[in-house]
Parts: structure tokens; C-alpha cells; sequence
């Protein structure tokens, strides 16, 4: 395999870059590292064999430059790309340009992704396909007429979102007849001028669902495994602040199925390379396919720890044209896993981003602790990118285990100079519906108002 | 120099995260070091006893530091790299370099250029002066940033 990638570019930054680095150095990949010039500092341009710098610190005049970041693989004769998350790693255009360049793009084909882009497009597919979707219109709203008459036949609450919009963005929930329309326009527009394009689409709103997602892995050949489910419904805002896995409210014949079905839906889209589909699970256990991305994700450690396997690897043995090593049976669910993510964000003013210089920074370790992160003492934060400062993942012989070596860790990891979600992260885990396994997408907002409103009845132990 | 002006001080050199501040102002000599992670200690602010001094040479502070690079002030001016590519001194591999050594330039000069993607990007000199120094071979890949030249 060494042969066909002989260099990797890594099109990204922080952790995910060094992350991607470590594995091409464990194939004995050459690796090239772009950075922004607010990242001349950072441990990937450290790590990395080469460094080139593409622009200033703003995304767009350097980390989303497509043909900054081609020039950069023509002049060091590169073999492939990685496109991490984030930046262009959804981006087909970019995907379609590394082809027409001779670049192995470290990802699904252009057409796969363009196909997943397009919700409205993704969710026919998984209906073709068999696969459960929320009960929703099919196709893009053609009007205000239709609004109303979808509306009224998926019954209140519904969502509307946008066909080109993805991750929590371009919504709005409406709740009755007398606040549809004007939800309707506003989130056209929205949509209009974050994605250049206004077509929506309407799903019922399930109200606290579970999110749980599949990882899974596909080669050029049509071999398609999946790593089991993450339980992510620990979330703020639509932002993952912790997952895990296996998930603690997954019935064990619900697994399989949805398994089977995220391996359809992978197959159904020509999907090749590590991607996660998203489902959303109701109260009475029903899933519903919500979307998919195309990439590999911020939370790919968890399966790592509970499978063995190494994702990033196989990205980069799937590109090479090797096929899949392993077979379903092959994935074995050993023990349980949660990631926490560390933020530079101040959870007494809101989650206000903290960026700043790090003071110091000591990492947890020992016996079950994985540590992913780019930072170390003296490291600034830049202020425009994300906030991650890194991910804990400990990994235990079942949840019981793995809750005390989480509690045990947090504890021990410090992070000076800068404000962090690690206080927050904190009573999360020491939450009894969270340590119960009882918890759903409403949980960190009920949480918050507790934390904000405590009652003499409320024990959190 | 008043207390709160030595606060001020103070206050900065912790946020820029700066080792050492020296300046004489207001018949004041005032030298202020710390070790980064310790709070400042202000130490030897010397008045002088009796006259007024003419007036002082003041001293800048460090210029406050961006965030990735704690670079002193710029000894020399450079012409840097606008563009990631192939770095080229002459139109064509004939024709006479842009630029030489002692040439007057300014703003819409064009001192190279650089090849992308197959695409030649003339690059202009955004400054005015004479080429002091060149600093890239011509054919030599240059990244975003990367100065090209020296200016006075």
C-alpha cells in the first residue's frame, strides 16, 4: 500500500490532523501538513513531514482554498488527500477536483457525497432502499399550499428544513398552524443565503428523540461492514458534547436492526470509505433515518475502542484499493466506551467560546484513557476555528467500568489559562439519569435548567 | 509614572504573555520582568532625585504578540508571498528577471511570479523602495507568507 499512497496531504488542522498524521506514520505514509499562519505553531505542523503554509489565519482565505490546497499536493507530489471533518471533507466540488488532479480524495466518491448532500435526495434513497425515514413529505415543498396540507397530514409538531442545509442548521420547528408560513419563509431565506439555495423539506418532529448513529466501512468493491451504533444524544444545541457506545438504551435485537438497515443505506448510496448514518429513535423505539455524513467524525475513537479497529487506517487502506480485512462477523463489541469532548467554552457564560493561551495542560492518563488532542502547555487557542481542545475516550469492560474510569479522568486532566466545558462534562456524568442510561436529546437542557433552578428533591449523586 | 499606569503595564505583559518591559518616560526609568505563569513583580522603578531630565528616549514596549508567533519587531522589510505555488523571476526561462538587486520598485511593480495550478500569477511588489536582497532561487516552491525579497 505504500506504493500506491506514498504521501498524504492533510487538509485539515487541531486534533483531527494529528490524528490523521499518526496513522499515515504507522503505514510508513509520508505525510504534508497545510496550515493557516495562526496554526504555524501547531502540533500537526510539528508531527507532519513537511509543513507548507497556504494563508492567513480566516478559513476561507486558506483551509477552504481548494486550489491553494491542490497547488500544495502538485509541488509536493502527492498521492492522496485526507480531508478530516470539517473544511472540504464534505465538499464535493473538492472531491471532484482532487480527481480530475490524479488525487486519491480520502473519502467517498463526488457522486456518493453529492447524493447524501441533498437531504430531500438522501431520505428518497433510504426509502427506495427499505430504509425507515421520519414520516415526511416526499421531495421539496412546492409552495405554501403545501406546506400547510403536509403539515396538517403529519400532524404538529413538524420540522422544516433545508434539501442543502446538514448538521442543525437551516431549521425551524413549528408547532401549529399560525406559525407555519411565517416558518416556512424564514427558513427559505435562511437557507437561501447559508446554502445559496432555498428548497426545504418537512419531516414530523419527534419530540427528545435518542440520536443514535452508525459507523460504518466500505470498500470499492461493494463490502460493506458497520462498527456498531454511538449513542450522541448528549447534546447542546445540536452540538455532540459526549457519546458512547454500545448505546445504554438500545433494546439488543434493535441493534441488529439497525445495523442491518445502516449497511443498507450505505449500500443504497454507493458509499464508499468511513461514514456515519444518523438515525433518530422515538420513545416507543422506532428509528427513523435522518441523515448521513460523509466523512469520518469527531467521535470515530468510540467505536475505535470498542471494536479494535482503526478507522483512520482503513480510510487509508480503502483508498489504496485494498479490500475490506474484515467481514461483519468479524466486529466483535468488546467492553463499553465514552468520549468526552473537551471545549475551550465557559459554561457559566453560556458556552461563550474561551480561546487563549494554554498555561498548562496535563492530560489524564492510565489504564483505559485515550487522550486525542493537538494542545500542550503554552499552546494558544486560535480564535477561528472550533473550541476542541481535545477528546477523552476511556474505554471499560462494561458502562459500570467505564463511568468510574470517566469520573476518575476528568478529574485528573488540567487545563489552565483558558475556560473549558470539563466542569459541565462533570456533572454530566455524575447525573443519575445519565448514569442510568436514561437519557435522550432533551437531557442536557433539563439538566442546564436544574443546574440553574435546583430543587431540594433533585439528589444529583 | 502614576500606580495605575504601572497596572496597566502589568496587566499587559500578562495578556500578551510579555517576559520583559523597559521605558523611561516622565523623568522615570521603569523595568518590569517576570517568568511566564507568575504574576509580575514590578521591580526598580528608579526616579531620579533632583533636575529634570531632558527629555527621555522612550523605550517601545514589545510589540504585542499575535497569537501564533512571538516575532520581536521586523529588522527588515520583505516582500512575502501572497500565493502558494512555483516561484519564477522572469516572464519566460529567456527573458531578463523582473527584479535585480538595487532596482526601484513600487506598488504596481511586478517583481515575479508564481505558478499555480498551471496558472501564471504575476505578483506585484505592494510596496515602494529598492531590492535589497533576493531571498528564493528562482523555480523554488514558495508557501503563503514566505518572503521573496528584501526592501528599503
Amino acid at each position: 500500500m505504500a506504493e500506491l499512497l506514498h504521501k498524504v496531504l492533510i487538509a485539515n488542522r487541531g486534533e483531527i490532523a494529528v490524528r490523521v498524521i499518526r496513522a499515515c506514520r504507522e503505514l510508513d505514509i509520508a505525510t504534508v501538513v497545510v496550515y493557516s499562519q495562526a496554526d504555524a505553531d501547531s502540533m500537526a505542523v510539528r508531527l507532519a513531514d513537511e509543513a507548507v503554509c497556504i494563508g492567513p489565519a480566516k478559513s476561507s482565505q486558506s483551509y477552504l482554498l481548494i486550489d491553494r490546497i491542490l497547488s500544495v499536493a502538485a509541488l509536493c507530489d502527492v498521492s492522496a488527500i485526507h480531508p478530516g471533518y470539517g473544511f472540504l471533507s464534505e465538499n464535493a466540488y473538492f472531491a471532484e477536483a482532487c480527481r480530475k488532479h490524479g488525487i486519491i480524495f480520502i473519502g467517498p466518491s463526488p457522486e456518493a457525497m453529492r447524493a447524501l448532500g441533498d437531504k430531500a435526495m438522501a431520505r428518497a434513497t433510504m426509502k427506495k432502499a427499505g430504509v425507515p425515514i421520519t414520516p415526511g413529505g416526499d421531495g421539496i415543498i412546492a409552495d405554501e399550499k403545501e406546506a400547510v396540507r403536509l403539515a396538517r397530514s403529519l400532524k404538529y409538531p413538524v420540522i422544516i428544513k433545508a434539501v442543502a442545509g446538514g448538521g442543525g442548521r437551516g431549521m425551524r420547528i413549528v408547532h401549529n398552524d399560525a406559525s407555519l408560513l411565517a416558518a416556512y419563509h424564514a427558513a427559505k431565506t435562511e437557507a437561501e443565503s447559508a446554502f445559496g439555495n432555498g428548497d426545504l423539506y418537512m419531516e414530523k418532529f419527534l419530540v427528545n428523540p435518542r440520536h443514535i448513529e452508525v459507523q460504518i466501512l466500505a470498500d470499492n468493491y461493494g463490502n460493506v461492514i458497520h462498527l456498531g451504533e454511538r449513542d450522541c444524544s448528549v447534546q447542546r444545541r445540536n452540538q455532540k458534547l459526549l457519546e458512547e457506545s454500545p448505546s445504554p438504551s438500545l433494546p439488543a435485537k434493535l441493534r441488529e436492526k439497525i445495523g442491518a438497515a445502516a449497511v443498507k443505506a450505505a449500500k443504497a448510496a454507493g458509499y464508499t470509505s468511513a461514514g456515519t448514518i444518523e438515525f433518530l429513535c422515538d420513545s416507543s423505539d422506532n428509528f427513523y433515518f435522518m441523515e448521513m455524513n460523509t466523512r469520518i467524525q469527531v467521535e470515530h475513537p468510540v467505536s475505535e475502542a470498542v471494536t479494535g479497529i482503526d478507522l483512520v487506517k482503513e480510510q487509508l487502506r480503502i483508498a489504496a484499493g485494498e479490500k475490506l480485512l474484515y467481514r461483519q462477523k468479524d466486529v466483535v463489541i468488546n467492553g463499553h466506551a465514552i468520549e468526552c469532548r473537551i471545549n475551550a467554552e465557559d459554561p457559566e457564560r453560556n458556552f461563550a467560546p474561551s480561546p487563549g493561551r494554554i498555561t498548562q495542560f496535563i492530560p489524564a492518563g492510565g489504564p483505559g484513557v485515550r487522550m486525542d488532542t493537538h494542545v500542550y502547555s503554552g499552546y494558544t487557542m486560535p480564535p477561528y476555528y472550533d473550541s476542541l481542545i481535545g477528546k477523552m475516550i476511556v474505554h471499560g469492560s462494561n458502562r459500570a467500568e467505564a463511568l468510574a474510569i470517566c469520573r476518575r479522568a476528568l478529574d485528573e486532566v488540567v487545563v489552565e489559562g483558558v475556560k473549558t466545558s470539563l466542569p459541565f462534562l462533570k456533572k454530566v456524568i455524575a447525573n443519575k439519569h445519565f448514569s442510568g442510561g436514561k437519557y435522550d436529546t432533551g437531557f442536557v437542557e433539563r439538566l442546564m435548567q436544574e443546574l440553574a433552578n435546583p430543587t431540594k428533591k433533585e439528589e444529583n449523586k | 509614572m502614576q500606580m495605575d499606569e504601572i497596572k496597566a503595564i502589568v496587566k499587559m505583559m500578562r495578556e500578551y504573555s510579555l517576559t520583559e518591559f523597559k521605558i523611561e518616560a516622565d523623568g522615570c526609568n521603569l523595568s518590569i520582568s517576570r517568568s511566564a505563569g507568575t504574576p509580575a513583580a514590578p521591580a526598580q522603578v528608579v526616579l531620579p532625585a533632583a533636575a529634570v531630565q531632558p527629555a527621555p528616549v522612550a523605550v517601545p514596549a514589545a510589540a504585542p504578540a499575535p497569537a501564533a508567533e512571538a516575532a520581536p519587531a521586523k529588522e527588515r522589510e520583505t516582500i512575502e508571498s501572497p500565493l502558494v505555488g512555483t516561484f519564477y523571476r522572469s516572464a519566460s526561462p529567456e527573458a531578463k528577471p523582473f527584479v535585480s538587486v538595487g532596482d526601484k520598485v513600487d506598488p504596481d511593480t511586478v517583481v515575479g511570479i508564481i505558478e499555480a495550478m498551471k496558472v501564471m500569477n504575476e505578483i506585484k511588489a505592494e510596496k515602494r523602495g529598492e531590492i535589497r536582497e533576493i531571498l528564493v532561487e528562482n523555480g523554488a516552491p514558495v508557501e503563503y507568507g514566505q518572503p521573496l525579497f528584501v526592501i528599503a
